[in-house]
């Protein structure tokens, strides 16, 4: 059986229902989200700010309060004012680093975790009708919130760095206003020296990449053969075959490292550079006079809070980062949920009406009634919309056209936790989901433990929990089930809610055809006069419902007794595929 | 993974290399106070520029001189760090795909992502450490040596608060470690449990359990919350250490510097000199230090110890039987997946001679890979034995077996390389002429000529095959074997009828034992046994036998045999139900 989720996503989001992303006018849209996260760390963001505050004048007032400090140290006064002024200022940093550090964290968790929260709950509003495929909504549940969440601590950085770095050249220039002259002229031309590395490290990259992608790439052929691997014993000559890039990989690899040792001694002549034009600078000043031996101290910390600025250009990468992560969350909540029902359902015998219903190319022009109380098979080959009718009836998902009634009231209009408690769905491959095998099958309803063993005894499979080594309450994560196993499981699940409208989408056919049997006829004591709709591939199955219906190609073929039906060839050819699951044949 | 450290020992000549080039790096930190101090007083402040401007060239040559350094450090480091990735890739490609254990504890692809993605931490981790990391280490140590050279008076008040920081650094490690490891698992979770709600939304929705998915997640949300903050605690810590172990020396040397300049146990410039190396020097290096050090080192053991998790050691196979002849002996076999799952098969008996053709039919899950396990030898009966010409199939010799049996499930190993190389996986001394006479068997020929003869080239990932065209590609494959058992596990399934049917007669005339796991009820009609595993009981006989003797096999069959079929079929399978 294809999986409900493949299926929506063959399909492209509809217009004007589910899925739809809302105005045109999103170009600031992320921006807008990321200010409304820093907005939501509220005061703790702005303790950050402050404590990045104290740090930066702390930071700027150090290397006066040193000069002070060494000019009397040099001439062998009494300097513990001096010192003592040392002393306040850089414990005032370093207590404001530290602070700082802590706020960043705090804030930062905090902050993804708002956006996390948020996306979860936007995407579970939007259940079937995401048009999101599971691993790249996880990919943005993880990867983006993080990076959308750096963004109020990536913003504080680089506040202080600019405030930092002016600040320097400023006090520089009031020192002596050569100095930052000769700081301002020197800066750009050392930069010019680092530039060139960070281009040419990048085109070695993509060589080591590309081999390093080819070696993946074998891997995960061999990875798809690994049975047939593993029968022929031909691990350790696979291995040899996979690893055969791997000399190209190394030498790309010493390649990436001597380019980078070309450039790279270049950057770590930056700073030294500037420094040392300063100093010059700074040794005329001392002979001119204008400057004390400690103002030549308080040069130099200046002109590395200068080029601190420098080292926070990967800061402005994360601002950029910040601002795409959140421009792909943006995406997500802004995709409209399917419209809340409104309408109650009435006492019924679970009367199912399909009126001109239409989903995507896979079902078409389907009208039918599944009388209320009476049990109906749906029989078609694999590809032929089997599924689709089954999730359409219960509103797992929208038709494109038309309208699916359950006793009267659209399916589409109906409120959700009514339509929940009222049909009941158990699939071949049922997820199971929660804590323990007990909290799995009562999964979203409110049913007590007897409920649970009632239902787990109607689906065959209470023999099976009792001889798990904690019964009821194992861990979910420790109980290995087999398919017909699970299969049960989510009868039971479906079970549990006492629906008046039963859908079993194939949800039998890992087992066998006595406990198949068994099922049917547990359910029909348990769960008396209910509409059931049964998905199958058994000839067995389907002579024992009241009608079937045939689908073909999206359309309904027929809908009559199995025995009738039986007279027809292709009827009869649907039933000679024995395994479900694969693709079909191919042309 | 002890894997990284023997690897990383064997390189110590590029370890020796690596410390000469420390040698020339560290020499601008060791010369920095010294230099200043002299272009400041022997130069400008003695009112002498051109010694000043002297001295700081120096100090530009010994720059120069120690980023040079750095640079051959760069060169020499690939002679390093390639060899050890080398050796975990080979490691690890190994483990994947060694042993004959069945794929249940295999990596799948994303697994496979995972892995390559440890790997290159390592390797940029390893990198980082032996340049970032050391060159700080160098740079401290020089700062150090140096201070000590200008003015050793001074040592103790410098050296006792910095080796105090650094241990209690040193202390807060672990406790670092360890809250890096919880925040990556929380991290993990919240992926997972994002994962399982997302891929469940379709049952997720049919239960109305959306709050109680959401809430699932919000749980590990939080957890992760928590362990991110612990986390920066953490780190704030180390901060703080670091910090208060870089200042702590410059107060005292400028605290304790005047009396000892008042009394003359210091000269003026030593202290000048001292305190360039404090400030301008160590203080930076430290900081360096602290930060570099800890991500560096965290994201290493992290990934070290992932990859020692993912990663699977493969099991060496054993035995030493020769089979007599090519029969197949199932003798009272029982399986099931562990000790409280119902066994698949039970007190299973079968006896297949040469030229016997069985095929097996049930519903799917049932178990019928399992079976073909089992068979194969993969796999080990719980009670029981499968026997090979006599001999338990699990007790022959590995290379023996492998040539007697050879199996291909529903999914086709198709890999990057020639025609050629895919068809003689199992037969690579076959000669072309036999490779093309088993793909006109199976009914590859016209696939094989399409793709240019033996010779063209495949690409990755089947590119530009169908799924039935591979199998194609697989069956000619097992054709050409040597292998006197042959098993189909579903290996025709993307097939239409007929080739399939082409195929199949293929292998029936090829002599031998073959066992087809049929995906239609067509393969049960042309095999001259079968076996129908139906959960609780398997049944065993020819198709004729089975249709009169067995009604669920009867009723399997219905497609075929009864025309038309009124109720008279119905009684029987509800007798059978009770």
């Amino acid at each position: 059986m294809k999986s409900l989720r493949a299926q929506r996503h063959a399909v492209p989001p509809r217009e004007p229902k589910a899925g739809r992303r809302v105005g045109p006018n999103t170009v600031n849209a992320p921006d807008r989200l990321l200010l409304d996260t820093v907005r939501h760390s509220g005061y703790r963001v702005v303790l950050l700010m402050l404590a990045a505050a104290v740090a930066a004048a702390a930071g700027l007032l150090l290397p006066d309060a040193l000069a002070g400090a060494v000019d009397a140290t040099v001439s062998g006064e009494r300097s513990w004012p001096q010192v003592l002024w040392l002393l306040a200022v850089g414990g005032a940093e370093i207590a404001a680093d530290v602070a700082a550090a802590m706020l960043t964290a705090r804030v930062t968790a905090a902050d993804t975790a708002w956006l996390r929260r948020r996306l979860t709950r936007h995407l579970a509003r939007l259940g079937t009708a995401s048009p999101y495929p599971d691993g790249d909504a996880v990919s943005r549940l993880t990867t983006d919130c993080t990076g959308a969440g750096t963004v109020a601590s990536t913003l504080v950085q680089l506040g202080s760095a600019v405030v930092v770095s002016t600040g320097a050249v400023t006090l520089l220039a009031v020192l002596d206003w050569r100095l930052a002259v000769v700081f301002l002229v020197s800066v750009p031309l050392a930069l010019r020296l680092a530039r060139s590395h960070l281009r040419l490290t990048a085109d070695d990259l993509t060589a080591y990449q590309r081999v390093s992608g080819e070696l993946s790439a074998r891997l995960l052929d061999a990875v798809s053969g690994l049975r047939t691997i593993a029968a022929a014993g031909l691990g350790e000559r696979e291995s040899a075959r996979v690893l055969r890039p791997l000399p190209q990989l190394s030498a790309a690899g010493a390649g990436m490292w001597h380019t980078q040792a070309r450039m790279v001694w270049k950057a770590g002549l930056l700073l030294p550079a500037v420094e040392l034009a300063v100093l010059g600078a700074a040794g005329f000043g001392v002979l001119a006079g204008r400057l004390s031996v400690g103002d030549v101290l308080a040069a130099l910390g200046y002109v590395a809070l200068g080029m601190s600025l420098v080292g926070q250009v990967p800061q402005l990468t994360n601002l950029s980062r910040a601002r795409s992560c959140a421009g792909r969350l943006v995406e997500v909540l802004d995709t409209a949920p399917p419209e809340e029902g409104t309408f109650r359902l009435p006492a019924g015998p679970g009367t199912v009406e399909l009126r001109g219903v239409r989903v995507g190319e896979v079902l078409r022009d389907v009208d039918l009634t599944v009388p209320g109380g009476s049990t109906v098979a749906v029989v078609g080959r694999s590809g032929s919309g089997k599924s689709a009718l089954t999730a359409v009836l219960g509103g797992l998902r929208r038709p494109d056209s038309g309208e699916v009634l359950l006793d009267g009231v659209p399916v589409e209009r109906t409120r959700t936790e009514e339509l929940r408690t009222a049909v009941g769905y158990a699939f071949e491959r049922p997820v199971l989901l929660g804590a323990t095998v007990a909290d799995a099958v009562a999964y979203g309803s409110w049913a007590g433990s007897a409920a649970v063993e009632r239902a787990c005894r109607t689906a065959q499979v209470h023999d099976l929990v009792v001889r798990l080594p904690e019964g009821y309450a194992n861990p979910l994560g420790h109980t290995p089930l087999s398919g017909g196993e699970a299969q049960r499981v989510g009868l039971a699940r479906a079970v549990v809610r006492n629906p008046r409208l039963l859908v079993l989408d194939d949800a039998t056919a890992s087992l066998d055809t006595v406990t198949e049997a068994r099922v049917e006829r547990a359910i029909g004591e348990a769960l008396p006069g209910r509409t059931r709709v049964v998905v199958t591939h058994r000839a067995g199955t389907a002579s024992r419902a009241d009608r079937v219906i045939w689908l073909a190609d999206g359309r309904v073929r027929g809908v009559a007794p199995h025995d009738v039906l039986w007279a027809e060839p292709d009827y009869r050819a649907v039933f000679t595929e024995s395994a479900e699951g694969t693709e079909g044949t191919d042309p | 993974m002890r894997l990284y450290w023997t690897t990383l020992a064997a390189q110590w000549r590029g370890a020796l290399v690596l410390a000469g080039c420390s040698v020339l790096e560290s020499v601008p930190a060791f010369l920095s106070g010294r230099l200043v101090e002299r272009s400041v007083n022997a130069g400008f402040a003695a009112g002498r520029p051109w010694p000043g401007v002297a001295w700081l060239l120096v100090f530009a040559a010994v720059s120069v001189l120690g980023a040079f350094g750095s640079r051959l450090v760069w060169q020499r480091l690939g002679e390093i760090i390639e060899p050890l990735r080398d050796a975990l890739v080979r490691a690890i490609v190994r483990g994947v795909l060694g042993g004959s254990a069945p794929q249940r504890s295999r990596p799948d692809a994303s697994g496979v992502a995972r892995i390559t993605q440890h790997v290159e931490v390592v390797r940029d981790a390893t990198a980082g450490l032996l340049v970032q990391a050391r060159g700080m280490v160098v740079t401290t140590v020089a700062a150090l040596a140096g201070l000590f050279s200008v003015a050793v008076e001074l040592a103790w008040l410098v050296a006792i608060p910095v080796l105090l920081s650094l241990a209690v650094f040193a202390c807060l490690l672990p406790t670092l470690a360890s809250r890096q490891r919880a925040l990556t698992l929380a991290d993990e979770h919240t992926a997972e449990a994002a994962g399982t709600v997302l891929t469940g939304m379709r049952d997720v929705v049919a239960c109305g359990a959306e709050a109680a998915a959401v809430a699932s997640v919000f749980g590990e949300i939080g957890k992760q919350e928590t362990a991110a903050v612990r986390m920066g605690t953490a780190t704030a810590a180390r901060t703080l250490v670091i910090a208060v172990g870089g200042f702590v020396p410059l107060l005292l040397v400028l605290a304790l510097a005047p009396g000892m300049v008042a009394s003359g146990q210091l000269t003026a410039g030593a202290a000048l000199g001292a305190v360039v190396y404090l400030s301008a020097t160590l203080r930076p290096a430290l900081q360096g230090l602290a930060a570099t050090t800890s991500t560096v080192v965290l994201r290493l053991l992290v990934a070290l110890r992932r990859l020692s998790e993912s990663c699977p050691v493969p099991e060496a196979e054993d035995g030493t039987a020769e089979p007599r002849d090519g029969t197949v002996g199932v003798r009272g076999v029982t399986f099931g997946w562990g000790e409280h799952a119902e066994p698949i098969v039970r007190d299973l008996d079968l006896e297949l001679e040469p030229g016997d053709h069985l095929a097996i039919v049930g519903p799917s899950g049932i178990g019928k890979s399992t079976f073909a396990g089992l068979l194969t030898g993969m796999l080990r009966p719980q009670r029981g034995q499968v026997l090979l010409g006599g001999e338990p199939v699990t007790e022959i010799r590995p290379a023996l077996r492998h040539r007697l049996v050879a199996f291909t499930p529903q999914e086709s190993y198709v890999f990057a390389g020639t025609v050629r190389e895919n068809l003689a996986l199992l037969a690579p001394s076959a000669t072309d002429a036999r490779l093309l006479a088993a793909a006109e068997r199976v009914g590859a020929a016209a696939l094989v000529d399409r793709l240019g003869g033996l010779y063209g080239e495949l690409g990755h990932a089947a590119e530009g095959l169908s799924a039935g065209e591979a199998q194609l590609l697989s069956l000619a494959r097992l054709y050409a074997s040597p292998a006197e058992v042959i098993v189909l596990d579903e290996a025709s399934s993307h097939l239409d009828p007929a080739a399939e049917a082409r195929a199949e007669w293929a292998f029936a005339e090829r002599g031998g034992v073959l066992v087809v796991i049929a995906h239609r009820l067509s393969s049960a009609v042309r095999a001259n046994r079968v076996l129908v595993m139906d959960g609780r009981e398997t049944l065993l006989g020819s198709h004729d036998e089975l249709l009169s003797s067995a009604p669920a096999y009867a009723e399997l069959m219905r497609a075929w045999t009864v025309p038309v079929s009124p109720r008279a079929a119905l009684p029987a399978t509800r007798a059978a139900a009770r």
